[in-house]
């Protein structure tokens, strides 16, 4: 018997199988009852936690439909473990019996304002009859540190990382039939702490590197597949014929670099793989002066960071410090969580059940700073409070319990109007009712005064002009 | 502070705009003198220094005192101010604070 299947997304099909595919733009958590018919378009891999609440496994997938509209749905332990065989790239499913609600942006990168749970009753269901469209990029980044291996095999690699340096052209005579190829080098550096010299070759030289070249100082990120591992000069990545560039791709990998070289990457210093070291590149390297904003700046856009943090550097002084707040709380000296306070002078936890007198102190502070535009109340917390306050968050202690609290206000005292370089980040949390702007120290520098007086000089010719 | 002899930040191409007034400058210290010594200023131009040094003078000194020349101070005091000193920054400032932002300055 022939079963004429055929798929409409907003009529019901005329088939023995009775289900109505409903467009996931139509989907939203009132609605009961739908089926879904859609392709998985990317594919995370299994996560395994470990919480407050115990321990768990969860992945997602990215599904799309015919209409091009993209979903994400997790799944968590039972689930999870249920559907991850089953889930392929490229395959088309029918799925129902799933929950929505709206999207967690933090978490979530799909365009929709709903994010779909699975559970152990959802149903899943491949639809045997659709073609396996596979994406036609698929990714699998090797980090920078771990190339080594890689070196002369024949295997080809794909990296991922942020543009530190771009070359200018090079032309280079190929011994085998004396022709002149162009060739760039470009750096990249990623969240393992090391830069690495990528070769281009051929066209790519003159075309996406010549477009890297003019975007250089927006630090943008790279995701190159088919990449030849070879030892000239110690380590060189190049490309070849197939080799394929995306500039600032718009993937998981992509983002989570993005957001690393933000907060701490972009004022880093990276290893360089491979024996030819680079010193000094002619580019500045655009670190503590990058993002450069006044404390007014900040305070006077209170919807900055509405909906992903953002991060910027500003050299400002801390001009006032509380002396009665809370500036430490007691931790756990093997699991590291938060004390909560007992009878008498020992501390018991929430997590590890273990009582202590002696714990560690964890420094969170907040204090407002100033500087030539205006003023902010700025949270610091751990190591970056302790470089301001100048000591350890147990020496305060020790310092605030003394009879005399002189020693205590000295040390706060002196920690007050010392200029620093704060990369701070600016999002907004939410606070009763309300949604109020904070602002957390993420990364503390001293001053670098030549350095200074050159970006104020810059800054100072640039108005004139 | 004492403003009553308000000096003019110079460099080296700037200090003989100044003979006779009261100046002040950064330089380099090439060598010592016979009664002072020979430097190079941020833009690097000669400046000699007559006058009394500090015991033991470091790379950088900065000279505040009358200019007696178009490369010469006579000076009044002479600071050290350490073996790194940025004279591109320096300079820029003296231009500055005698081209567009001299009415900021004396």
């Amino acid at each position: 018997m022939l079963l004429f299947l055929y798929y409409s997304m907003s009529t019901s099909t005329h088939t023995s199988v009775p289900r109505q595919i409903y467009p996931l733009a139509r989907l939203n958590p009132y609605q009961g009852n739908w089926t879904i018919k859609v392709r998985v378009t990317s594919k995370g891999h299994m996560r395994h936690y470990n919480n407050t609440r115990g321990e768990g496994c969860v992945f997602s997938v990215e599904l799309t439909d015919d209409d091009g509209t993209q979903i994400q749905a997790i799944m968590f332990n039972a689930a999870a473990r249920k559907f991850f065989e089953l889930f392929d790239m490229g395959k088309v499913y029918y799925i129902s019996g799933g929950y929505l609600k709206r999207a967690n942006k933090q978490y979530n990168r799909v365009d929709n304002d709903y994010e779909m749970t699975l559970n152990e009753n959802s149903q899943v269901e491949e639809a045997v009859n659709e073609p396996i469209i596979i994406p036609t990029l698929t990714f699998s980044f090797v980090p920078i540190d771990q190339l080594g291996p890689y070196v002369q095999q024949k295997e080809l690699i794909d990296v991922i990382g942020v543009v530190q340096h771009v070359s200018s052209t090079m032309s280079i005579r190929r011994k085998a039939d004396n022709e002149s190829v162009p060739k760039r080098d470009i750096t990249i550096a990623d969240d393992t702490m090391k830069s690495m010299i990528v070769s281009l070759w051929g066209p790519l030289a003159t075309g996406i590197g010549s477009k890297l070249l003019d975007m250089f100082d927006a630090s943008p990120i790279v995701a190159i597949k088919s990449l030849r591992v070879s030892d000239f000069g110690g380590l060189t990545l190049s490309t070849i014929t197939k080799t394929i560039i995306e500039i600032n791709p718009n993937s998981h990998e992509s983002q989570k670099l993005k957001t690393w070289y933000a907060s701490e990457g972009s004022v880093a210093t990276f290893e360089s793989v491979g024996s030819t070291f680079r010193p000094g590149h002619t580019n500045d390297a655009p670190s503590m002066y990058s993002d450069r904003v006044g404390l007014e700046y900040i305070t006077n856009n209170p919807s900055l960071g509405e909906s992903t943090p953002v991060y910027y550097t500003t050299r400002a002084c801390m001009s006032f410090i509380k002396d009665d707040q809370a500036m430490y709380y007691r931790t756990c000296k093997t699991c590291n969580k938060k004390l909560t306070v007992n009878v008498g002078s020992a501390y018991s936890f929430l997590i590890c059940r273990k009582t202590q007198t002696d714990p560690n102190f964890r420094y969170v502070v907040s204090a407002k700073f100033s500087d030539a535009s205006g003023e902010a109340w700025m949270s610091l917390f751990a190591d970056e409070a302790e470089t301001i306050i100048g000591c350890s968050a147990a020496d305060l202690d020790i310092m605030k319990s003394k009879p005399d609290g002189s020693a205590y206000q000295t040390q706060l005292k002196k920690a007050k109007w010392v200029p620093h370089v704060f990369r701070v980040m600016v999002a907004l949390r939410a606070y009763n009712n309300d949604r109020r702007q904070r602002i957390t120290v993420k990364i503390v520098s001293l001053v670098d005064y030549a350095g200074e007086s050159k970006y104020l000089l810059n800054e100072i010719s640039s108005t004139q002009s | 502070m004492d403003t009553s002899k308000p000096a003019v930040l110079v460099n080296g191409g700037l200090l003989r705009g100044y003979v006779g007034q009261r100046v002040r400058t950064v330089a380099q210290v090439v060598r010592p003198d016979a009664g002072g010594l020979t430097g190079r200023s941020t833009d690097e131009k000669q400046i000699d220094v007559k006058g009394k040094m500090p015991a033991a003078v470091t790379t950088f000194v900065e000279v505040i005192g009358v200019a007696d020349g178009p490369q010469s101070i006579c000076a009044e005091i002479v600071t050290n101010f350490g073996d790194t000193f940025d004279a591109n920054n320096f300079n820029q400032l003296c231009r500055h604070a005698n081209g567009d932002f001299r009415h900021l300055f004396i």
